[in-house]
């Protein structure tokens, strides 16, 4: 349709302002629910719902506030409350001279887990002067709560720590509804709790006991489950109330049963003078809250609490609205556009789609590398540059395809490229395009329509991208190292200035390096621990004391040797401690959840200035590894095989992960190297997360900000981080992430 | 030399600050957050500037020669013009009409019902509604379900029982121009709340004129007035 320049100009610009609205939407907390059990009720009663007068929102429900512990609770005790599914919770606790800084997230509605980081003044136990510490908690809800009765939660305090806040305790909790307090979008709520704890939560006014609880044993290096411990021990009861008087305000008084035996008679961090906290907090913003507490008849403490939920993004992100799929002419009414007499020229026609293709994609972050056509069947081989979803990149790819190819043309084969490397092909029909876009359902019907395959090798008549091979790219930008959980910091951190380049000379070929320019930090500071087994990671500020290195330079190969294998081989400098030789193989069919595959690297040492010498440390190493996509977002890695330090074991890690690009999980490596041998922790764990750049900046993206979280870095279990795995580039294009995020296709 | 000094410290300050980037891979995250910031600011200079441009005139809209809506977000109050950019037809019934501003924002609708909208965040991606034939607006009761994009880029089904009510003809003034027309109320009970979304029908000339349609929890009502055919 033709439309007036100035028009657009005169009216486009009073439109601009729509970017606004989305600040003031809102998000769904129990969207899902809500909408499929309306669907559900309707068809299995043939009824109408039941009806509601006003406007359907999805208002977010009332928060759930965490206690000391940075988990849901009351003050310094647990309630049976959990967070919503997904929540990530930050908090910041102080009082007494002690501080823990808590990372919460709720993987299941039913299951709170937590890794916790603490520091103690005034100590003062051997030589410790100020203690540090880290320790998991676990707890689970037994039974959800109901219009008659409680929550009720089991947990499970310091679980695998060395011990200091070891408890565990049955909670159970009920909510009532009260008048708002002053004005408020939400009623008040008071939530009242009481439990029986066990360990350190039955330290105080216990009324019985259940068996005898042992002691850690001896010289314990922490990191293994207490399970001898567990609900062992002294009884004692907890409680506790919590009112929600509006929307922003709240107020907490409880009960504790922790006598602070270590802190307040064993040495003295604080005075315990009473067993009652009070407090009370208000809701700063939609996601952090803050609270004053008086505890223990002594202490004034503080509470600073974030919660992040990957379903509700920081800022609305908004990608502009796509053009329509161009429909063919009727072939009745005009023939001619749907002869297929093209096909005589088609090394003539090939060139001349490319390029009025090419312009279209890249309008929508795409990079075409290849075209091949013929009477009836396109295949377009392109680059997602932009969409954390490949649904978007296919969707909007295809809607460009119609606007450009010959009518003849009805299936359309979109293969997904990354380094060179034909991830998979979507193959969809042009006429379900043309009828199914603005059709009820249209997503779900434009899935059940869709294939998914392995991509097949392109024609002779294909035409690759011009100008595409060989290219360039380079880039400055700030780097920042973290290091965490030093002996005398907890957090060192490195900034400095990044000079990253890449050149592809060839579909598949790249050549990439990385010099960092260290401004300032203290990572250097930094203590390096003694070690019974090759130093190959403890030794990291050995590296730390330069400020110019070579951090990356390595050539890559990518390519498929067969259907469902992907294979890469590396070969040069591949992190700031190793380099070497890196050959990798696997084996992920399109329509599979499982996926296999082996690698194997012969790493070498580098010197500790990072330029281009080697150590006299070099290892074979590799693993063979399963990958299992599972259908409830839980994506599952089990490695085998031999690690840095000559030892041989497995890993096993577990993440959630979101469709919108958000991640978190955990992991552990157990070797044949003993708890002895490994030192404090005895074997490696960590936690890691990932959250979408599009998440908090409203911007389409691909990448995200994360990092990994050990309790402490050791040397067994440890591997080389060599660039450019090939699992994670291969999986966001198979079918089961396409297919879950497939309502994106028509955005 | 301490000029130099003075200007390669600048560089590098400034590298760190922002970072740049060429070439066909993509930015470095910390480029992407700057240029996102950079778009940010842009957008919020933009929507400020023109935030009083006056409403169009008759006279100036009789100077146009493509149909154009004024639609308005009624949660944010912001006002925008949505001009025809294409139709079409399925195998449903009905005609399909997509109207699109020129910053990217889009609506389509069948007979003037609306069916999608894209551009927002957590758009209405798709919706069953009642027409037939060419008649304009919702032609009888009935299901109506909206499928919109939320929580983890799934899509959540808003199921409503739908009834109509006639409530006569009502003559409406849409930019200095009357119009009879047909007020028709198309009142939808759903489990977990209710929306009301009314259609002014000029039945002579088959066209919605006037509409205030429910596009899901998270855009709200739009508003719509047929300022040219």
């Amino acid at each position: 349709m033709k439309v007036k320049t100035g028009l657009e100009m005169r009216l486009g610009g009073i439109v601009s302002g729509l970017v606004m609205l989305c600040s003031g939407a809102v998000f769904a907390e129990d969207a899902s629910d809500t909408a499929e059990n309306q669907v559900a009720q309707a068809a299995q009663t043939g009824q109408s719902p039941q009806v509601a007068q006003e406007e359907p929102t999805l208002e977010p429900l009332p928060q759930t506030t965490l206690n000391f512990y940075g988990m849901p609770g009351i003050v310094d005790m647990p309630s049976a409350e959990m967070l919503p599914e997904g929540q990530f919770a930050t908090t910041v606790s102080n009082f007494g001279g002690q501080t823990r800084i808590t990372l919460a997230f709720q993987p299941f509605d039913w299951m709170t887990a937590s890794f916790r980081y603490i520091v103690v003044e005034d100590w003062n136990i051997g030589n410790i002067a100020t203690y540090y510490d880290r320790s998991f908690d676990v707890r689970m809800r037994l039974f959800k709560e109901t219009r008659r009765f409680p929550s009720v939660t089991l947990g499970m305090r310091d679980l695998a720590g060395t011990g200091i806040y070891a408890g565990e305790f049955i909670a159970a909790t009920k909510t009532f509804n009260t008048q708002a307090w002053g004005t408020s979008r939400l009623p008040g709520r008071l939530k009242v709790t009481a439990g029986l704890g066990w360990g350190r939560l039955g330290s105080y006014g216990s009324f019985g006991s259940t068996g005898n609880r042992p002691a850690r044993p001896a010289g314990d290096l922490g990191g293994n489950p207490g399970y001898s411990q567990w609900f062992r021990g002294p009884v004692a009861a907890f409680g506790g109330i919590e009112w929600q008087a509006n929307d922003r305000l709240g107020f907490k008084v409880e009960y504790s049963s922790d006598a602070y035996v270590t802190e307040t008679q064993t040495t003295s961090v604080f005075k315990r003078r009473s067993p009652f906290n009070f407090g009370v907090e208000y809701q700063w913003t939609p996601r952090t809250r803050v609270g004053a507490y008086y505890l223990y008849g002594s202490e004034i403490g503080v509470n600073f609490q974030i919660q992040l939920s990957p379903y509700k993004p920081n800022v609305q992100p908004r990608l502009p609205a796509p053009y329509p799929v161009q429909p063919r002419p009727d072939p009745q009414v005009d023939p001619v556009a749907w002869s297929t007499e093209w096909t005589a020229s088609t090394a003539a026609v090939a060139p001349y789609l490319r390029d009025q293709l090419a312009p279209l994609l890249v309008e929508d972050g795409l990079l075409l590398e290849a075209l091949d056509i013929s009477a009836e069947t396109a295949e377009l081989r392109f680059r997602n540059l932009r969409y954390g979803s490949n649904a978007v990149a296919i969707g909007r790819a295809a809607r460009a395809m119609t606007r450009v190819l010959p009518a003849s043309i009805e299936i359309f084969r979109l293969t997904l490229v990354s380094q060179g490397l034909p991830l998979s092909t979507v193959v969809i029909h042009r006429s379900d395009l043309e009828q199914l876009e603005f059709e009820n359902f249209a997503s779900d019907q434009m899935l059940v329509e869709t294939r998914f395959t392995d991509p097949r090798p392109l024609s002779e008549a294909a035409v690759q991208a011009e100008d595409l091979y060989p290219n360039t790219s380079w880039s400055v930008a700030p780097y920042f190292t973290p290091g965490f959980f030093d002996v005398t910091a907890p957090l060192r951190l490195d900034v400095g200035v990044s000079l990253r380049g890449s050149y592809q000379p060839a579909p598949g070929w790249v050549i990439a390096g990385r010099i960092n320019q260290r401004l300032f930090g203290n990572l250097d500071g930094g203590t390096s621990s003694a070690t019974a087994l090759p130093p190959v990671r403890t030794d990291r500020v050995l590296y730390a004391q330069y400020g110019t290195t070579l951090n990356q330079l390595y050539l890559a190969r990518y390519w498929k040797p067969s259907p469902d294998l992907y294979a890469r081989v590396t070969a040069g400098y591949f992190e700031y401690g190793y380099g070497g030789l890196s050959t990798e193989l696997l084996w992920k069919p399109v329509n599979s959840r499982l996926a296999l595959g082996v690698e194997a690297n012969y790493a070498l040492k580098r010197d500790y200035d990072q330029l281009f010498g080697f150590r006299d440390y070099r290892v074979a190493t590799g693993h063979a590894s399963a990958y299992y996509d599972f259908e409830n977002g839980f994506l599952a890695q089990l490695d085998v095989g031999r690690y840095l330090a000559g030892d041989f074991g497995a890993t096993l890690g577990v993440d959630r992960v979101f469709n919108n690009g958000w991640s978190v999980g955990g992991f552990f490596t157990r070797t044949n190297v003993s708890a002895a041998e490994f030192g404090e922790g005895s074997f490696d764990k960590g936690i890691r997360f990932r959250i979408p750049v599009t998440w908090f900046l409203g911007s389409p993206s691909k990448r995200g900000v994360g990092t990994t979280i050990r309790p402490i870095q050791r040397d067994g279990g440890a591997r080389v981080h060599v660039p450019g795995r090939l699992y994670n580039q291969v999986r966001g294009a198979h079918r089961n992430v396409l297919s879950d995020q497939w309502p994106r296709f028509w955005e | 030399m301490v000029r130099w000094t003075r200007a390669a410290g600048l560089l590098l300050g400034g590298l760190v600050l922002v970072g740049c980037a060429e070439g066909p891979e993509p930015a470095p995250l910390q480029v992407e957050i700057y240029r996102a910031g950079q778009q940010a600011i842009a957008k919020r200079t933009q929507a400020r500037d023109t935030g009083t441009q006056p409403a169009p005139t008759r006279a100036f809209l009789d100077s146009l020669d493509v149909p154009v809506q004024e639609m308005i977000v009624e949660r944010s109050n912001v006002v925008a013009y949505v001009i025809k950019h294409f139709e079409t037809r399925d195998n449903l019934p009905g005609q399909v009409q997509v109207w699109r501003t020129n910053d990217d924002f889009s609506v389509a609708m069948r007979n003037g019902v609306l069916i999608s909208t894209r551009g927002f965040w957590g758009d209405l991606l798709s919706s069953s509604v009642q027409v037939s034939g060419s008649e304009p607006g919702p032609s009888h009761e009935g299901e109506h379900i909206q499928m919109i994009l939320a929580r983890d880029n799934r899509e959540v089904p808003f199921a409503f029982g739908c009834e109509l009510t006639d409530l006569g003809q009502e003559t409406i003034e849409i930019v200095e121009r009357r119009h009879t027309t047909q007020h028709i109320r198309q009142s939808c009970e759903g489990r977990k709340g209710s929306i009301t979304n009314e259609y002014w029908v000029d039945k002579r000339r088959g066209v919605v004129m006037q509409s205030r349609q429910w596009a899901g929890p998270n855009i709200g009502y739009l508003r719509f007035r047929r300022l040219t055919d």
